[in-house]
């Protein structure tokens, strides 16, 4: 469409947000199933995040990004407790799930990470059987009522389902590398968690496996909410609706609608970052 | 500074839409020259020349798409892209208007009373190189002084149309020239040149806020 005499571009000056002044320049629109206030991590003297600020909304993908050693997995880490297992570690600040702190002391970490399901980068299907790997954690929830259902229910929400169906038996450490992954997801989303984080969950793929596990991402952030790492940034702006970019020092710089991000940063270090400039 | 070879790609860009627009710019101003000076031997030239736009516009386009294919800009990356896509779709567009105009020099009869076409035609082309000198320098106030100026232009022409049209009412130009459908074609010709002229203004608009698209990110000005 080209701009005629009476549609000509209405011209208003755009200020750029310091990065004194927000972080956050839009708040997202869903309920926010997350929030991280003042959030810090430390490992030992070595500080890994920095008073992070940001609310997670419901059932939309939110990615976070930024380069090696800036905090970005050890936040992931923090929503689920899984830092608790770092001796080292050591965590100030509020990390709420559903408005309540997940590290009061009368939080129990093993019932908070069945609500929290998590898939590594590397696919960790447990040596035993895909029937066996998806009802594993049922199993430990005492939920083996209709087993044979909820498991072909995960693995159809897994998008595995009709690769699967008639092998079900079958070692999990025969699938394909793709194929585990999304096993891994089945897994962690048959016991019907409200939020699944993923730690770059498609850099050991292929092409084919990789856009298999981002339209599944996409499916799944239907039912719940999703918080990916990854260092592949146009994944994420594929994938994300809301993008968090962390910098150096583990500080998080921007978050905002993920479209944004990547057409108008609102800071220089997040512009040279995305564009490859610096990192 | 990373990603050397893409940087180098960009600024290649920006220069050819430089020399895209220079192209236009010059056939502009020869085809404006001709039809004053009823030059019919540089008209022709400059429609049987029109080409070298479109050659350029085609290559253009290509490097664009290569661009966003395999290096996948984002943030001001992705805005000069998007930005230059456009912009030679506009200058492709004045260059087809700079052939109109030479094609209108041809075929006149000269019997209809000057309307100030030479004056606008000025004035627009003004506005375009304005335009590309701010898409070159990227500044933002010297996109909104080239949008400002819109008005003015799209007035005179406005002008330039009534006049003509008085003109007609006035006087008797059937009796002058003999031939109604002489004069209807001319009468058509001198209105559509004016339309033109007015719509070289817009394109210089349009690339004016896609500048500052690249400059400032509001996506409005893009589209």
């Amino acid at each position: 469409m080209s701009m005629t005499q009476n549609d000509s571009p209405t011209i208003e000056t755009t200020v750029r947000t310091t990065e004194e002044q927000a972080t956050d320049r839009s708040q997202p629109t869903g309920r926010p199933v997350i929030e991280a206030r003042n959030l810090s991590v430390h490992y030992g003297d070595e500080q890994a995040l920095q008073n992070v600020t940001m609310k997670i909304p419901d059932r939309q993908v939110t990615a976070i990004i930024g380069p090696s050693g800036c905090g970005k997995s050890t936040f992931l880490r923090s929503i689920n407790r899984m830092n608790d297992l770092v001796d080292a570690a050591s965590v100030d600040g509020d990390l709420l799930l559903d408005g309540t702190n997940v590290y009061e002391d009368d939080i129990d970490p093993v019932a908070l990470r069945r609500r929290i399901g998590m898939v590594f980068q590397h696919p960790n299907p447990f040596p035993k059987s895909i029937y066996d790997n998806v009802a594993y954690g049922l199993r430990i929830q005492g939920s083996t009522d209709d087993l044979d259902e909820r498991v072909e229910q995960a693995l159809k929400r897994a998008a595995l389902w009709d690769e699967v169906n008639d092998q079900l038996e079958k070692s999990a450490l025969a699938l394909s590398g793709g194929q585990q992954q999304r096993l891994c997801i089945a897994r962690a989303i048959a016991v019907d968690p409200e939020v699944l984080l993923m730690d770059e969950p498609a850099s050991a793929l292929d092409p084919i496996a990789t856009a298999k596990i981002e339209d599944l991402i996409a499916e799944l952030a239907e039912e719940y909410t999703v918080v990916t790492v990854t260092h592949n940034m146009q994944q994420a702006a594929r994938i994300s609706d809301r993008t968090a970019v962390f910098l150096t020092g583990g500080k998080l710089v921007e978050y905002d609608d993920t479209e944004t991000v990547f057409e108008n940063p609102a800071h220089d270090r997040v512009e040279d970052y995305i564009t490859g400039k610096f990192g | 500074m990373a990603r050397e070879t893409f940087q180098t790609a960009l600024a290649d860009l920006r220069a050819a839409v430089l020399d895209m627009g220079e192209l236009v710019v010059k056939r502009l101003k020869t085809a404006l020259a001709a039809f004053e000076a009823d030059d019919e031997e540089t008209a022709r030239r400059v429609l049987q020349t029109d080409d070298q736009v479109n050659q350029r516009y085609l290559e253009l386009e290509s490097r664009c798409i290569d661009l966003f294919a395999l290096e996948q800009p984002v943030a001001s990356d992705l805005r000069l892209v998007a930005a230059s896509f456009k912009i030679i779709t506009d200058l492709e567009r004045v260059g087809d208007l700079a052939a109109n105009l030479a094609q209108y020099t041809l075929s006149r009869t000269a019997i209809l009373p000057a309307v100030g076409i030479p004056e606008i035609g000025r004035e627009a082309i003004d506005m375009l190189e304005d335009a590309l000198v701010a898409y070159d320098d990227r500044v933002a106030e010297a996109c909104r002084v080239v949008t400002s100026r819109d008005d003015d232009l799209d007035a005179k022409c406005e002008q330039a149309s009534s006049q003509l049209v008085r003109n007609l009412i006035e006087r008797d130009p059937i009796a002058a020239t003999g031939n109604l459908e002489t004069l209807i074609e001319d009468v058509e010709s001198v209105l559509l040149t004016i339309r033109d002229l007015e719509r070289i203004g817009d394109h210089a608009v349009n690339v004016a806020g896609r500048t500052l698209y690249v400059l400032e990110g509001d996506p409005e000005l893009v589209y």
